[in-house]
């Protein structure tokens, strides 16, 4: 007897949640409450430098950081190459006028760019105003990869036990690290008004085989490839750009 | 104008729609219309705020939030769009006043 109340009080309780759930989802479907619709905006984000002042640029070649003993052997070119990526990048931006690859290696003509230059500001303030800029952008980078095994777990059939087992498999990891840093000196002043480092990296999975390959492959697009990542970052930090935001409508 | 509440509502999902289809001038007609048949009707002001944000009027999208959250203060929504705004402004330089603590310029919450 005792049962058979505690199974009825029990069915009741169950049917009462029951309607009350049923409730709520004709309430939400009705659209009681506030029902609210995110929906992205443009939203202008302004240039981290004063670009009424700073509109006209002189972008010399990129040096390769010495001091680090990891750095890989690197083609002479390169460090023009990041400039020459940097200079289309900034080009394409309506504020900034930038002197052309061709101008400037006639310009530099008999100089050789090297690490102390990123330390004489003196110096590049004299050169920006033999470039005829308001600021002058030099920078260096650094180029190096990181490989470290690493064990991927997946599953596989086991036609001996008939189902799928764990299982795993070794492999290479190979990371190319770029850490690029960018100098805006201001010409007049001759003060640094930008240093800044873009550190970018991707990693690729190598066997044993393709690893020692890709040792003594070249590595130069992937330092071109890293070099766009990084440069479109400081161009986007210096130029005024739109993003979009979200933001809540309310029904 | 609007014969029901009804009628407001469905004004105010046309607009949602304009504003989703990146329509903005649209939703802003709609919305001030909602706002002269009802100045009350603090959803619409909030809105609003957004069209106007997305269009590049940061005086009256400010204006429209802040009347929106004077509305109804206890609305997460209506806080979190302004202090959205109140931060982009800010970084844009455009804010004279500190963004920083938006929340205390804003009528205190019921929650």
């Amino acid at each position: 007897m005792q049962i058979t109340k505690f199974l009825t009080a029990s069915f009741r309780l169950a049917s009462g949640a029951g309607k009350f759930g049923i409730l709520l989802a004709v309430l939400t479907l009705c659209g009681c409450g506030n029902a609210v619709t995110r929906v992205s905006i443009p939203v202008k984000v302004q240039s981290e430098i004063d670009i009424s002042r700073y509109s006209n640029f002189a972008i010399l070649p990129f040096v390769v950081e010495k001091q680090t003993a990891h750095n890989e052997k690197l083609p002479e070119e390169i460090g023009e190459e990041i400039a020459a990526i940097l200079r289309r990048g900034l080009a394409r931006q309506k504020h900034f006028e930038v002197v052309s690859t061709q101008e400037t290696a006639r310009l530099l003509t008999g100089e050789t760019v090297g690490e102390e230059w990123l330390s004489d500001t003196e110096h590049l303030s004299q050169l920006g105003e033999y470039f005829e800029v308001k600021g002058i952008i030099i920078g260096s980078f650094r180029f190096y990869s990181d490989n470290r095994p690493r064990r991927y777990y997946g599953e596989r059939y086991s036609v001996q036990r008939q189902r799928y087992v764990m299982d795993y498999q070794d492999y290479m990891q190979k990371t190319y690290l770029l850490s690029l840093r960018v100098i805006i000196i201001d010409v007049e002043t001759e003060q640094i008004i930008w240093d800044k480092a873009y550190r970018r990296s991707t990693a690729e999975a190598h066997t044993i085989g393709s690893f020692i390959f890709s040792q003594a492959g070249p590595q130069a697009n992937i330092i071109r490839e890293l070099g766009k990542r990084a440069v479109s970052e400081f161009t986007r930090q210096i130029s005024p750009h739109y993003e979009r935001e979200d933001r809540y409508l309310v029904n | 104008m609007f014969r029901d509440t009804s009628q407001i509502e469905a004004y105010n999902r046309f607009a949602i729609r304009a504003a989703q289809a990146q329509l903005w001038n649209e939703a802003i007609f709609r919305w001030k219309q909602v706002i002269n048949v009802d100045p009350d009707d603090a959803k619409a002001h909030n809105n609003l705020g957004v069209a106007y944000e997305a269009v590049g009027n940061m005086d009256e999208a400010i204006a429209a939030y802040e009347r929106a959250a004077e509305l109804e203060p206890g609305n997460k929504y209506y806080r979190l769009n302004y202090r959205r705004c109140r931060i982009h402004l800010r970084r844009s330089g455009r804010d004279g006043e500190d963004a920083s603590q938006p929340d205390e310029e804003l009528p205190p919450t019921e929650q």
